[in-house]
């Protein structure tokens, strides 16, 4: 079990921690978590496709031994798939079993006021904690030590969606009309928000979280970064090979390879036991980097530029 | 430190990055946090609190760099006579000199903006100047006695740092940030100056230079000297905190003024602001209106979709769903008149249109002076101030005739407009006294779901002359002044409320 409060306790102990799980960060993005750890305040991570924002959440978790609860949303999610939901089999099981047993409960009642008086206790009983369905965001504050919630690309979901994340953001509560207000045990989760910016998140939403964009990283950094995923590849080719990438993001593509994909390519590339980049084994990964047909022939018209420049020391 | 951070703030909001009361509350909370030891690690902590769009950080980053930039003095005060050579000292005469004609340029802005009054004043200096000059010459080096003000001890001594405190002190006392026009620089130079003890300083050199004493009068020139330098690193001061503070509320009037103003008597200088404005409405538009909406059809019930949800009630059916209709995305068809009197207004709706991707993204647009042709492509392929440009360019000019628009429109296009399609007709329905053609566009009013027709004339002059207003509205659902951003913003906000 990590300390938490010593990895929590600076920024550079944060961006020391991630490195050791092998997700190497700018000060940017550890100082945000730093923020989030210590203001109680959710994450609302932007940035473009394959940056490492879902990985983020997930690297937290790891590192403060956490349990990561999901939640993927999608056009149509509503609160019975994210928040709760009643047992429904489960109540009618138990309707039809006091039905059975009606004659006993009954039995003595002085009169039908206190007949329903006690059927009354029963009623209440149907809608209680126990006949819950707790979906992650209510399983989320029920957590006992904290966890970390990941609301993965919240830009998918509807705008009433939005505003029912609302409440459980700000003061890390739901409100159950049969039920009450469930709040947070002990220590509030860790939210962190993806987006990927296919739409405008509203005003309200934005206001309660703090706002961290993750960019493409620059060179050094990315290099970094294969080193920690891909340690096995040579020096010379991993420099060659990002500044490929870097080579590539300048040009006007329909999708840019992001840095899931260099890292996809670096392991293509020492699966095929080369040591450097030529036009020739580019020519052939290149649908590893780029996901558009119309790119890949864009691409392979400048391949031999672009090596060449790549390579270039 | 709160008032530093409000004040920056409202730095802020003024270079439009939207911050909240709440978001105040939460940077004072990160502020507490992370101190501000750490230049780097605060600007980090506040840009995720503050500014919630790239684009916001951006202003962010920039506007915290000179917010917090405390202004350093960049240069050194010119320095004591006793250390440096003689040519050090001739181009700090010089530079001295300049300094005294920027002054001048700097006194008569700030007569500009305070009236009357600064005329005499700056003949006073001048005079002043030209005896202190044909002083200066004969004193040599030698020791100097000490100086008696406050400022005049810091400008001795050189003291940088404590002269940026008073300086920064001074205008927060004269209330530098409240600056709004660039002919006050002058007025907050001279104020903020006066705040830090020019008075006493300059009472002080003028009874130093008529002292008998050479060491006195080298006092009063070197102070002068100095005092010079202060006004040159003051008026930097000014200048970066009214770029900082007051920037933009001349902008946003001319912004303001830029809506209402006439489309067809917008300068072409004016034209990329403008484009910003367009796009900043547009924006505003669609993630008004980027909700596909539901229309829930009463009535109807969704058999599978109940009984998919009844399953967990042991097939007891009491949870009914409805059919329900996603609405699609309006389709948009743009006709548009690029002859040479409403060229403008083409432009602007156009780029209105197209900045509307996001919510309407099957725009198909058209252009026509006498012939009409489809101009869609144009717009895929370019940039869409290069596409509006080349379809001015290839379709603008010739006389209109809407007559023949419209035969070409039904030629080639008519089939394709479905009870889906909105029509919008931009023109001022001048039609040279040729055919109207007004069936056409009645068939084209039968098919499609609706037909609006904007027209950048006033209501008072549809049918004067050759407009042909009067017999086209008949077959309009909607027609509508339209000459400025507000009506363009307003006209279509109400399409898309209307057409979803």
């Amino acid at each position: 079990m990590p300390d938490i409060q010593q990895i929590a306790s600076s920024v550079e102990s944060i961006r020391k921690t991630f490195e050791q799980h092998r997700y190497i960060c700018s000060n940017q993005i550890a100082t945000a978590v730093y923020l989030a750890f210590h203001l109680k305040k959710p994450v609302l991570i932007e940035g473009p496709p394959g940056v490492g924002k879902t990985e983020l959440a997930k690297t937290t978790a790891t590192m403060l031994g956490l349990p990561l609860i999901r939640l993927q949303c999608y056009e149509g999610l509503d609160e019975s798939k994210a928040l709760y939901e009643w047992k429904y089999g489960k109540q009618l099981l138990y309707t039809q079993v006091l039905k059975e047993t009606l004659d006993e409960v009954l039995q003595g009642a002085k009169g039908f006021k206190e007949s329903v008086s006690r059927l009354h206790e029963f009623g209440d009983i149907f809608f209680s904690e126990e006949f819950i369905e707790p979906r992650p965001l209510l399983k989320a504050l029920k957590e006992e030590h904290g966890c970390v919630l990941l609301i993965d690309e919240v830009d998918k979901s509807d705008h009433e969606f939005e505003s029912l994340l609302l409440e459980i953001l700000s003061d890390y509560q739901v409100s159950i009309p049969e039920i009450g207000t469930v709040k947070a045990l002990a220590e509030p989760p860790l939210v962190f928000l993806t987006s990927n910016n296919t739409r405008e998140i509203s005003d309200a939403l934005k206001r309660r979280c703090l706002h961290l964009y993750i960019p493409f990283p620059d060179i050094d950094l990315e290099q970094r970064i294969i080193q920690a995923r891909v340690p096995e590849i040579l020096p010379e080719l991993r420099r060659q090979l990002v500044n490929f990438i870097h080579e590539l993001r300048g040009l006007d593509l329909k999708k840019v390879p992001a840095i899931s994909e260099t890292i996809d390519w670096a392991r293509t590339l020492l699966l095929l036991h080369t040591d450097r980049l030529d036009p020739e084994l580019v020519r052939d990964t290149l649908n590893v980097i780029l996901k558009f047909q119309e790119d890949i022939v864009n691409v392979q018209a400048e391949l031999t530029t672009l090596t060449s420049k790549a390579t270039k020391i | 430190m709160e008032r530093t951070l409000s004040n920056f703030i409202r730095a802020l909001r003024n270079a439009e990055v939207r911050v909240s009361t709440a978001e105040t509350l939460d940077a004072f909370n990160a502020m507490e946090l992370v101190g501000y030891r750490d230049r780097a690690f605060l600007k980090d902590a506040l840009s995720m609190v503050l500014p919630k769009t790239a684009d916001e950080k951006e202003s962010f980053s920039q506007c915290f760099d000179s917010f917090f930039s405390f202004k350093k003095f960049d240069t050194d005060p010119p320095d004591d006579a006793a250390e440096v050579s003689e040519g050090a000292n001739d181009a700090n005469e010089g530079r001295e000199d300049n300094d005294g004609d920027a002054e001048e340029g700097g006194q008569g802005a700030e007569g500009r903006g305070a009236g009357a009054g600064g005329g005499g004043r700056k003949s006073k200096k001048k005079k002043g100047a030209a005896v202190d000059e044909s002083e200066d010459e004969d004193l040599g080096e030698g020791e100097m006695s000490a100086p008696a003000s406050n400022l005049g001890k810091l400008l001795i001594a050189g003291a940088r740092t404590d002269l940026a405190m008073a300086m920064a002190s001074a205008a927060e006392a004269v209330n530098l940030k409240e600056i709004q026009v660039f002919t006050q620089k002058g007025l907050y130079t001279r104020r903020i100056m006066e705040a830090m003890g020019l008075n006493d300083m300059a009472r002080e050199i003028s009874q130093l230079r008529q002292s008998r004493s050479t060491p006195d009068r080298r006092l009063g020139q070197e102070l002068k000297k100095r005092r010079e330098w202060l006004r040159e690193q003051v008026r930097d001061y000014v200048e970066q905190q009214f770029l900082l503070h007051a920037d933009s509320t001349g902008r946003r009037l001319r912004e303001d003024l830029l809506r209402r103003v006439k489309l067809s008597n917008v300068e072409q200088r004016n034209f990329r602001l403008i484009q910003e404005v367009v796009f900043r409405m547009a924006k505003k538009l669609a993630a008004l209106h980027s909700r596909r909406k539901k229309v829930f059809k009463r009535g109807a019930l969704n058999v599978p979709r109940t009984l998919r949800h009844n399953m967990a009630y042991d097939g007891a059916i009491f949870d009914l769903h409805w059919k329900s209709v996603k609405i699609d995305r309006p389709k948009v068809f743009a006709i548009c008149d690029v002859s040479g009197s409403v060229a403008n207004y083409a432009r602007f709706m156009l780029m209105f249109l197209y900045s509307l991707e996001e919510v309407m993204p099957k725009v198909r647009s058209f252009a026509f002076s006498s012939d009409l042709a489809e101009v869609t492509e144009l717009f895929d392929r370019n940039k869409i101030e290069d596409a509006i440009a080349k379809a001015l360019r290839d379709y603008g000019g010739g006389s209109t005739d809407y007559g023949q628009a419209f035969v070409d429109f039904k030629k080639n296009c008519l089939d394709d407009v479905d009870n889906r399609t909105t029509i919008i007709i931009l023109g001022d329905a001048r039609n040279n006294y040729g055919d109207p053609r007004a069936d056409i566009l009645k068939e084209m009013y039968d098919r499609c779901k609706r037909l609006i027709w904007l027209n950048p004339e006033s209501r008072n002059s549809w049918t004067v002359g050759d407009a042909e207003m009067r017999r086209y509205s008949a077959y309009c659902h909607q027609v509508e002044e339209c000459n400025s951003l507000m009506h363009l913003e307003r006209i279509v906000g109400n399409l898309l409320r209307t057409v979803q």
